[in-house]
């Protein structure tokens, strides 16, 4: 043992308190991927008891007259996929409520535009409204401001709108059904949807307070019968989004950054599928890459998170662009030569597209471009990339990526460049009717008479 | 880290006093809190030290910082040491929850710290607000509106380590906002154009929880400042409803 440790240090943990293992290189190594061997794998969340599906307490509690279930109905021609353990999961295709994300929406516009063009594409019907809270978990895991009923009650009262909000359009309730746009939301709405089935004492504080809002239905809370990721609606909508493919990206090689709040909160709701990298990685978004013929690369830090932190990336953000370059940026390019880094989720794409500049102050440049699932995949279906993936707020250098997908970044900027004078002039084009996005109060234009009581 | 550097230090014990700096009564009432949230017995179901959640995380790679010790302090019910941890170490941790898909005991250290934070701004210990001052604007946006960011909270000036390509089309901000095809957000000061009942209502829910309570002990300005926004939101919503009744009587 230790025989060529010598002028190579010792492997050593963390802290002040931790001896040198004295390993050797070869017995690290070797220690090194017996570890991997099980804890890069699904193994590590399955071989876990002590699990259970809340839904059947979900079913139980409105048996007994305690809630509702929004359910996801005809009306939303669901998609069956399965989770962890293979349960299935319902999951709607069309006549979705979108439930933005505001970081998204404020600082990478062109996530959410791709999801609802995308829909366009393809015929489906939704709502985007005005009347929709953040899910304020972003604000909570930085800075500790809220607790359990605050989170549930902003949860409820937005699922409840999603439930009601058919109505400002003269359709019965119910009509759309919430999609999540942000990680954070889908993973705070999943594991508070839990607390809240459990505990009688939350759901009594939660009813008082929508109680006073008015967002009960018949007395009762409203919970979904399943909380939906915008990728998991790309999960299933992904062999008809290959028929409408018009770019080849067989050449590109794709690493993709899978959001913490996604798959390791509540990780028995997850889609996995034992045809996307053998079941071993959540399915959603690496699926849609390999339907649509991209080279999808496995990297070593593929479970690391992105740095974000929530307070970090305002706080503290040595760590957060340290942590991006070091462990997500750097093994991307140089492990995988990826061409691309595709993401999820808000805060990853936001820390590692943004956080890739400030490498020039100690010579790592990676310049890797980093994008979501949906616009890549909306780029591919032809759509404009600055008009509708909305390109340009992003740091990262995507140029580069287009000229090897045969589009001509140049030529569409200038077009983009042309539109903007439009936009000046008050010519704007939208992808859907702007009357319907507001809902209630002011602005609101309520349907005929004739409709009101549907 | 820099802000690390910043914060106000934990008091030492004297080694040589049999006086303890922090009362033993007060220890107590900080892990009585601590013990008593709703979630703690969720979060919590044992340790075998077996540190697989430190050799996973993030935080601990750059900080003096490691989820086992927290679980630990906890667990062995360490009163002094949970107490110290709270003024520091508790802000390193980034909210992955990569410890909590690995502990073979489903012990959730990362909902752990979220326990530990919201305790030590309810008793006030004199790190929070030094580590929440950069958070004021996010605070202040979330209390407001719903959102958590706006489109002009992005400027060179507030991240300059993003670099020049912030935007990579030189155009007005509102400019470049109208030419994005959803008219939801066609704003500056939201990310999306947030409906007044919406607020009203949020408004609400921050009072019936203690929010609001909480972030008058973290920023007693900042509270005054979101009590006027609110109150102001709920006359219009309140003007808007009588016109609506007036109109209805027409």
């Amino acid at each position: 043992m230790a025989e060529d440790t010598e002028g190579k240090g010792a492997y050593r943990g963390f802290g002040a308190d931790w001896a040198p293992t004295q390993l050797s290189e070869t017995e690290a190594r070797r220690a090194t991927g017996w570890v991997e061997a099980k804890i890069d794998k699904r193994f590590l969340l399955t071989g876990k008891d002590r699990k259970e599906d809340v839904r059947a307490l979900m079913w139980q509690l409105e048996r007994e007259g305690e809630i509702v279930v929004h359910r996801v109905g005809e009306a939303q021609a669901p998609e069956m996929a399965k989770t962890l353990y293979g349960w299935d999961k319902k999951i709607p295709t069309t006549n979705l409520w979108h439930h933005k994300s505001c970081g998204q929406c404020g600082n990478i516009p062109g996530y959410p535009s791709s999801v609802l063009w995308i829909m366009n594409e393809l015929g489906l019907t939704y709502l985007d409204e005005t009347d929709q809270t953040s899910c304020t978990a972003w604000n909570y895991h930085g800075s500790g401001i809220g607790n359990v009923v605050s989170l549930a009650a902003v949860f409820l009262r937005n699922m409840h709108q999603a439930y009601v909000s058919a109505k400002a359009q003269g359709l019965p309730e119910g009509t759309f059904y919430p999609l999540i746009h942000c990680g954070t939301s889908f993973g705070n709405y999943k594991e508070i949807r839990g607390f809240l089935l459990h505990s009688a004492e939350l759901r009594a504080e939660v009813k008082a307070i929508l109680g006073k809002l008015g967002r009960l239905v018949d007395g009762k809370l409203l919970i979904p019968e399943e909380i939906v990721h915008y990728s998991e609606w790309l999960h299933v909508m992904r062999h008809r989004i290959k028929e409408r493919q018009q770019i080849d990206v067989s050449n590109i090689r794709t690493t993709v950054h899978p959001a913490c709040h996604v798959y390791k909160m509540v990780p028995e709701d997850v889609i996995y599928d034992d045809t996307v990298l053998n079941g071993d990685r959540v399915a959603v978004t690496t699926g849609l890459l390999q339907s649509l013929g991209t080279q999808v690369i496995d990297y070593s830090t593929w479970y690391d998170c992105c740095g974000f932190g929530f307070r970090h990336i305002i706080g503290e953000r040595e760590f957060t662009r340290s942590y991006a370059i070091d462990r997500k940026i750097k093994v991307a390019v140089e492990e995988a030569r990826s061409d691309v880094m595709i993401g999820h989720d808000t805060g990853c794409i936001t820390t590692l597209d943004k956080n890739q500049w400030i490498g020039k102050a100690v010579d790592k440049v990676y310049a890797l471009p980093v994008m979501a699932d949906c616009q890549f995949a909306a780029l591919t279906m032809g759509a404009h990339p600055y008009k509708l993936a909305q390109l340009h707020w992003h740091a990262s250098p995507f140029e580069g990526l287009l000229e090897k997908m045969g589009i001509d970044w140049e030529k569409a900027k200038a077009e983009f460049e042309t539109y903007l004078g439009e936009v000046k002039e008050g010519r704007i084009e939208t992808l859907y009717d702007p009357k319907r996005a507001i809902t209630s109060g002011p602005g609101h234009v309520k349907p005929p008479k004739s409709l009101q009581g549907a | 880290m820099t802000v690390h550097s910043k914060l106000p230090q934990p008091p030492v014990a004297d080694p040589v006093s049999a006086k303890p700096v922090v009362e033993y009564e007060t220890l107590e009432a900080i892990f009585d809190d601590i013990r008593g949230h709703p979630l703690y017995d969720h979060e919590i179901h044992g340790c075998l030290n077996c540190g697989i959640c430190t050799a996973t995380c993030p935080s601990a790679q750059y900080y003096d910082y490691s989820p086992r010790e927290i679980v630990q302090l906890l667990w062995t019910e360490n009163l002094e040491g949970i107490y110290d941890a709270m003024h520091e170490k508790i802000w390193a941790c980034a909210q992955c929850y990569t410890c909590a898909a690995r502990c073979p005991f489903e012990n959730s250290p990362g909902g752990l710290v979220m326990i530990l934070r919201e305790v030590a701004i309810k008793h006030e210990l004199p790190s929070v607000k030094e580590v929440l001052r950069p958070f004021s604007r996010v605070l202040l946006k979330v209390v407001s509106t719903g959102n958590q960011l706006a489109p002009n909270m992005i400027t060179r000036e507030a991240f300059p380590d993003w670099g020049p390509n912030v935007a990579k089309v030189d155009a007005p901000l509102m400019v470049l906002r109208k030419a994005i095809p959803m008219p939801t957000m066609h704003t500056l000061d939201t990310a999306w154009e947030v409906n007044l009942r919406t607020s009203v209502e949020l408004y609400t829910i921050w009072e019936a929880s203690g929010v609001l309570k909480q972030l008058e002990q973290v920023d007693e300005n900042l509270f005054d400042v979101v009590s006027d926004v609110m109150e102001e939101k709920r006359d219009e919503w309140e003007e808007w409803l009588e016109e609506q009744e007036e109109d209805d009587d027409d």
